[in-house]
């Protein structure tokens, strides 16, 4: 999307002008975003090649860090659940979000109602939410295993205090809580699909499957892009959800990334060694985003 | 480009100024009055700091004590930032040992050897805080874990009180009698409340087991006292750990409301029973303390020492604190350290670090038992620090913690978490 | 991406009338069944709060037996006066709303104008500026929390609500969800407006924003919720009592009452109520949009 107009006359000029206008619309977010976000992120990158307690100042060790979490069968731990969460998440929540989006988008009478209910998970305390959960959950006594063990099933799992269950039951929070946030920006993103689409497929016989795979898709990509993006970014960041129901466990089963940069920075005062390890987060965040990126850049052509 | 070169700059003044490191914040002194603050939590259901501030002032008119208020659960986070950024309290509470440790290291406590020196050794757990021969805080408060039971309940199991003599396997043998004896006389009550922290067992094979060190990679102390623990969840003796976790059963709720007969726990719950049975959250019922279940018999009965674990709660002056108000935070030390402090704390039920002198005071506390055996418990014991410090205390502590949930939670066996924790300790922590 | 723009403009309200005619018979069961399917999976949403709104009603030894209960034994009606009484809830819904207004209106109109920047001009290095912005999204908030805090502290912020304003209001996820959003607009509908002579600003101002009502309302919606439920930021930056917002406030309560369950969740239920309200009303508009006469393209 570009705003050059015929520029034969005076090019340069036009360079600058461009530049001008367009930092004059950057800028109230830029002074704000650069001091408070861009510098100390920054400084994250100097941090993760120091040893530094946070008291003193930060003393340089080169690789050292780097070296320690090659090592560190707890950073591969905890690198392997988020993805685990990440690879499970991301697609479950976009298939339930983008599926209320399509059925809440009508006139159907209490639509208000519905939509409200979906959100709600979203827009509850975190730490009533977790809270309750669990109780959810609780094996012997919890509802969700009564009426497992009402169905027939005779072991129902151990959910959070179960090594193998502690993960989806996160993941099955953490979709419940998201899926009115994105469901919402679909909703928007569905107004941008034009309704003369709709009717001159329909006139053309397609059914609504067909519409939706022709018509609805294409045209929500740059909302699908930054739902999958946010999302995805969002799952390989997740930190409050598990802290507030399983901090981890049990054992190591539910420890992530974000978790483990705030224990080793917070609890045991390693914060060059924290930093390092945000920085590997951060690069794989990154690398993800940059792929979908050029796929998304690719399927526009 | 103009706008772009001023932010560039901008950044940059900003980055220097972080780089440069922290320096420390003193409050002046008013006029007047010498002002100190004092790092305190939960103010409005805790009242130590409040009764240590007030009591203070009134001995020293001149001073007063401001107290700034923490959140409880997150005391150490909260105060890590507001040192590193310079804006921390002339006087904070070290909570545990284990951030004494960071405090510490990081250079932002005050040696106070001259304070420690004064009070001698009055006050118990003044160990924890000497590091290379210089005492860097004093403690104030000296808890230790006991017995808690509940006279009532005992006598309709029918089972005899604990007398300072039990072993381990005598209170595991009591908390099943007790469980089948509750149910038989038709009491949904279990026979003991164990809380789900990690200390629970780990403090007590610490302190108890001869030669038990952790600093040596070696946990295969641990496996008695886990092996007991499991057992008395599998007889259905004690509350399962993962409905402890899941349901966030408090154990103010499960011993004040008499759904357990006994409890091993910190002498700061005395305090708190008694507030509570004065207020009606908490049943009313007989209770006593009895000095924690032993390792074995040598150091059991009235005649020897019995060994438990505890942490000591210390207070430790700024480092950055303002020069002119030194003399006053170390006096305020001394005092909550000292047997003023002492007789103010044991008047409001808590535990403080020189319990010797206060032990009359203490039981004529109402709300409080005066049996013998319970006298005995809270002023004769030997108190070993339920972690030692040291820089991998808080390592060690994280790895014990994911052994500690995976094993009462079933999803490890005892064996396989103690083996798997010495290999975490050995690779992660002991080999920097 | 290309938009086949027919006679009429792209954006106005659009919403979907249900199956043609002739198929109504099938359409009704269809719709019966939809709807069935609504309620239930509506029941299993809203479990949880269920079981918040009920234990609010409950007395506080009540709340977590074994089994649950699923009815209040006795309603305590009280607990809802208690609340404001015994905690500091008044004050904390007082500065939950001033910081949340503050972050929402600075972040939508900062954010927004910046998009249109890097949506529509062009200049050396905007796409790299970009890509840092969506970087800094990509690290998770704990690394660089020490920093930025020592920052705010040098500058005397900590401690006020200027902090958490300060941090929330200029994030890059309101830049990233407008870009997205404009980059739909078509880029006819502002050609036409500059041959018309009119400035970038006022481009913006009459035609962008109008039209993307729909993103900004969510964008608002977003950013005041998130807000609204931030913990860590209130914790890390925020001491004084009379400071704190409802998260840091019912964490706080939760730590020094911590048996008073039913008081807790009368608290939770209470924090998600306003929210609950603004958006049963205002939903519509993240759908619906206001909507504009199209201007002829």
């Amino acid at each position: 999307m570009a705003v050059i107009l015929p520029a034969r006359r005076r090019p340069a000029r036009r360079v600058v002008r461009n530049t001008a206008i367009g930092w004059s619309f950057i800028l109230p977010n830029f002074v704000g975003f650069g001091v408070l976000t861009l510098v100390p992120v920054a400084l994250l990158f100097y941090y993760a090649f120091t040893d530094w307690n946070i008291f003193g100042g930060a003393q340089w060790s080169g690789l050292a860090n780097f070296e320690q979490m090659a090592g560190d069968s707890s950073f591969w731990t905890a690198l392997r659940n988020t993805f685990y969460y990440t690879a499970v998440h991301v697609p479950l929540t976009l298939a339930v979000s983008l599926g209320l989006a399509l059925v809440l988008n009508r006139k159907l009478r209490g639509v208000a109602f519905f939509r409200t209910v979906a959100f709600f998970p979203y827009i509850t305390a975190i730490v009533a939410a977790a809270q309750v959960w669990n109780m959810l959950f609780s094996p012997d006594f919890g509802p969700i295993n009564e009426f497992l063990r009402g169905l027939g099933v005779d072991h129902p799992p151990g959910w959070t205090v179960s090594a193998g269950w502690a993960m989806p039951a996160v993941i099955l929070v953490g979709v419940w809580r998201d899926m009115g946030y994105y469901m919402l920006i679909f909703l928007a993103g569905l107004q941008t699909v034009p309704a003369q689409l709709h009717e001159a497929s329909t006139i053309d016989g397609a059914n609504a499957w067909q519409r939706f795979w022709n018509v609805t898709l294409p045209c929500l990509r740059p909302t699908t892009f930054f739902v999958t993006v946010m999302l995805t970014i969002g799952s390989f960041k997740v930190f409050d959800v598990i802290l507030l129901m399983t901090d981890g466990g049990p054992g190591q089963s539910t420890l992530v990334l974000s978790q483990y940069v705030f224990q080793k920075g917070f609890e045991e005062n390693q914060f060059g060694y924290a930093s390092a390890v945000s920085i590997v987060l951060f690069a794989i965040c990154f690398l993800v985003t940059i792929l979908q990126f050029v796929v998304n850049k690719r399927r526009e052509a | 480009m103009k706008r772009s070169i001023s932010a560039v700059l901008g950044i940059a003044v900003a980055a220097s100024m972080v780089l440069s490191g922290c320096g420390g914040d003193g409050d002046s002194a008013e006029g007047g009055g010498l002002k100190l603050t004092l790092a305190g939590w939960s103010l409005a259901t805790t009242p130590e700091f409040k009764t240590l501030a007030d009591g203070f002032h009134t001995a020293n008119p001149d001073v007063t004590v401001e107290l700034k208020e923490y959140d409880a659960s997150n005391y150490d986070t909260q105060m890590i930032a507001d040192l590193s950024a310079g804006k921390a309290p002339d006087v904070f509470v070290q909570k545990n040992l284990k951030n004494f440790y960071t405090y510490q290291n990081g250079k932002q406590l005050l040696d106070v050897s001259d304070v420690a020196g004064q009070l001698g050794d009055k006050a118990g757990g003044m160990a924890n805080y000497q590091v290379d021969g210089k005492t860097y805080a004093v403690p104030y408060r000296n808890d230790g874990w006991v017995l808690y039971y509940n006279k009532g309940l005992f006598d309709k199991a029918k089972v005899a009180y604990p007398d300072g003599s039990w072993t381990w396997d005598d209170y595991a043998a009591a908390a099943k009698k007790l469980s089948t004896g509750l149910k038989s006389a038709g009491s949904q009550a279990l026979g003991t409340y164990q809380h789900n922290w990690q200390s629970t067992i780990q403090g007590f094979a610490a302190a108890q087991t001869p030669g038990a060190n952790w600093e040596t990679g070696d946990f295969s102390y641990l496996k008695p006292y886990y092996v007991r623990a499991l057992d008395l969840q599998k007889a259905k003796a004690q509350v399962d750990f993962g409905t402890e976790t899941t349901n966030k059963l408090t154990y103010q709720a499960q011993f004040g409301k008499q759904s357990a007969a006994m409890m091993v726990m910190g002498t700061w719950f005395i305090a708190t029973l008694r507030a509570q049975q004065e207020k009606g959250d908490a049943d009313k019922f007989e209770w006593g303390i009895a000095p924690a279940p032993q390792f074995d018999k040598s150091t059991t009965g009235t005649a020897k020492t019995p060994v438990t674990f505890g942490d000591p709660t210390g207070l430790g002056i700024n480092a950055g604190i303002d020069k002119k108000k030194v003399d006053a935070a170390k006096k305020f030390l001394a005092y909550a350290a000292g047997p003023q402090g002492s007789k103010a704390l044991a008047g409001i039920g808590i535990t403080p670090a020189d319990t010797k002198s206060v032990t009359a005071d203490f039981f004529t506390l109402s709300g409080v038992p005066n049996d013998d055996v319970t006298k005995f418990a809270f002023g004769t014991r030997e108190t070993k620090p339920e972690n030692p410090v040291s820089k991998h205390t808080a390592g060690l502590l994280n790895v014990l913690n994911d052994l500690h949930t995976a094993v009462m939670s079933g999803t490890k066996d005892v064996d396989t978490a103690i083996a798997e924790a010495q290999t975490r300790a050995k690779n992660e922590v002991l080999n920097k | 991406m290309t938009h086949i723009l027919l006679d009429a403009p792209a954006h106005h309200a659009r919403t979907d009338d249900g199956p043609a005619p002739n198929r109504k018979r099938r359409g009704r069961l269809g719709r019966i069944l939809g709807y069935l399917v609504l309620i239930v999976a509506a029941v299993g949403v809203l479990l949880p709060f269920y079981w918040m709104v009920v234990s609010s009603l409950k007395t506080n030894n009540d709340v977590f037996t074994i089994p649950v209960k699923w009815l209040p034994d006795t309603v305590v009606w009280e607990n809802y006066l208690d609340i404001w009484r015994k905690s500091g809830m008044t004050t904390w819904l007082t500065n939950t709303l001033i910081i949340s207004v503050a972050v929402t209106v600075l972040q939508v109109l900062t954010g927004s104008f910046a998009a249109y920047g890097f949506a529509k001009a062009r200049f050396p290095g905007r796409d790299v500026l970009f890509l840092a912005y969506i970087g800094t999204l990509a690290v998770p908030w704990p690394s660089y929390m020490i920093p930025q805090f020592i920052l705010l502290s040098k500058v005397g912020l900590v401690d006020t609500r200027w902090s958490i304003i300060a941090l929330q209001a200029f994030g890059a996820l309101g830049v990233f969800l407008m870009k997205q959003y404009y980059e739909t607009i078509p880029e006819e509908l502002s050609e036409a407006a500059r041959i018309d002579g009119m400035s970038e600003y006022g481009i913006y101002r009459r035609i962008m924003l109008p039209l993307s009502t729909p993103a900004l309302a969510s964008l608002a919606l977003i950013t005041f919720v998130t807000t609204w439920n931030d913990y860590l930021g209130p914790l890390i930056y925020l001491r004084s009592p009379e400071l704190r917002t409802i998260q840091l406030g019912l964490s706080t309560f939760i730590s020094q009452y911590n048996a008073e369950y039913a008081l807790i969740m009368t608290g939770s239920v209470l924090s998600v109520l306003p929210i609950a309200v603004i958006f049963l009303f205002g939903q519509r508009y993240f759908v619906e949009g206001v909507s504009t006469t199209g201007l002829k393209g």
